[in-house]
This record gives structure tokens, C-alpha cells and sequence, in this order.
């Protein structure tokens, strides 16, 4: 699999999902335009074990973004879970 | 000021940021790591952040309290671990009267509890952990499901 309109996106995990991957950032290599949303179903089978959790928001290169957003090369999307902060 | 920091907190130096002579009024919030009862004693928070947002998002936060209450307002907040007693976030914020000077700061906690990208790890005194990042429900938790759950403050 892998195109020539392939895209090199860098995922951002923090918190739970970070402990599940091992790892706070995962590369990833899609096809041009997968939506931010489509992300988390590319991820490792590990850091999808426990699902993708209600209330899961997105940012796009540290800025919040839609799941509908188109990813582009070079890319950097977190997944943002429910925050705990304070 | 706006910061994420590893070191303790100290008021003073937000107090001084949010100084201004046409204001009035200075109120600050601190949120402390707490016990939190008997059931399960909590020894720490271990804080993680995703900087860049956070960093972004306070600085949203106090630019909005300027637009909504005439305030200055200044936000530390802590990362890494929080021993219980410690405090894990600090709020400052200075108007021309007090009432808008507590409104301010009053608001601005709670957004920053909404919306900025940090997270908590609560570290039990029997050696337990849990994030509190809606992954997972912790079915492992022996506290009454209505029990307000394990943080700073509020």
C-alpha cells in the first residue's frame, strides 16, 4: 500500500494515549487529504484498545481544527482527550 | 504572565503581572492538589500538558477576560507532579473595581478547567494511578459514583 500522493503526518498523544503507545508522537503515512478524523483508525492497535473516548477533540498544527479538516504533508495532529487541568 | 512550569508557584510574581495604576482591584485564585477523603487518600497529581495549546489557550483565556471584563489577567499553571498541599495553579487578575477583578478571575479558572489541554494522573497513597482523560472509566475506583473526583480544587 503507500502512493506517490502520500502524506507524512506526525500524531500528538498525551495522557492515557500516550502510556498506550509508549510514545507521545506517532508518523503516520496516509493518502493526501485524509481527514483529521480518520486518524485515530490508523493508529496502533494498542493505543486504540480502550476506544476513542467521547468528547475527543482535534488540533491541527496547535490549533484547534474539525475532524472534517483535510491533512496536508508535514502535518502535526493532537488528539486532544477531555482535559483534567486545574 | 502566562506559563506552564515545573517549579512551585508563587503568587507574587503574577500579583506583580497583573499590576496596573488605573486598577483597583487584584484578585488571585490558587487550586491545591487535595487529599481527597478518606476512601482513597491521594498523595500527588502528575500534570501533563500539550504546550503549545495550553500555552495558546491561556493566552486566549486573558485576552478574552481583557475583552469581557477590562482585566488583566495572569495564569501559571503546574506540570509534572503535585504533592497534595501543593498548589497546581495559579490565577491573578486586576480590573479598575473589585467586582469585575473577581469576576475575572472567576472566569478564568473555570475556563482554563474547560478548555485547556492538560491533564491529570492521580497518584493514590496505596500506589495506584488514574488518568482522568475520559478514556477509560475508572471501574476500579471504590469511591460512591457521585463523589466529585480526585483534583485541584474544585
Amino acid at each position: 500500500m503507500g502512493g506517490m500522493d502520500d502524506i507524512r503526518v506526525t500524531v500528538r498523544l498525551f495522557a492515557s494515549l500516550r502510556d498506550a503507545a509508549g510514545t507521545d508522537r506517532v508518523e503516520l503515512r496516509l493518502p493526501g487529504a485524509t481527514p483529521v478524523g480518520a486518524v485515530w483508525s490508523h493508529l496502533p492497535e494498542p493505543v486504540r484498545a480502550a476506544g476513542l473516548p467521547e468528547g475527543v477533540r482535534y488540533a491541527l498544527n496547535h490549533a484547534w481544527t474539525l475532524p472534517g479538516a483535510p491533512l496536508r504533508d508535514g502535518d502535526e495532529v493532537a488528539l486532544v482527550l477531555p482535559v483534567s487541568g486545574g | 504572565m502566562i506559563a506552564l512550569t515545573h517549579r512551585p508557584l508563587e503568587l507574587a510574581g503574577l500579583l506583580a503581572a497583573v499590576g496596573d495604576a488605573d486598577h483597583g482591584g487584584t484578585a488571585a485564585f490558587l487550586g491545591t492538589t487535595r487529599r481527597e477523603g478518606h476512601v482513597r487518600p491521594v498523595e500527588a497529581i502528575d500534570y501533563e500538558a500539550y504546550e503549545e495549546l495550553a500555552l495558546a489557550e491561556l493566552r486566549a483565556i486573558a485576552a478574552e477576560a481583557g475583552d469581557r471584563f477590562g482585566a488583566r489577567v495572569a495564569a501559571v499553571h503546574r506540570v509534572g507532579r503535585v504533592d497534595v498541599g501543593e498548589p497546581s495553579v495559579a490565577v491573578a487578575a486586576s480590573a479598575p473595581h473589585r467586582a469585575a477583578a473577581f469576576a475575572a478571575c472567576r472566569w478564568a479558572i473555570d475556563e482554563l478547567k474547560e478548555r485547556v489541554p492538560i491533564w491529570k494522573r492521580v497518584v493514590y497513597a496505596d500506589g495506584g494511578d488514574e488518568w482522568l482523560d475520559g478514556l477509560r472509566e475508572p471501574a476500579e475506583d471504590p469511591a460512591p459514583a457521585a463523589a466529585p473526583r480526585a483534583g485541584a480544587d474544585v
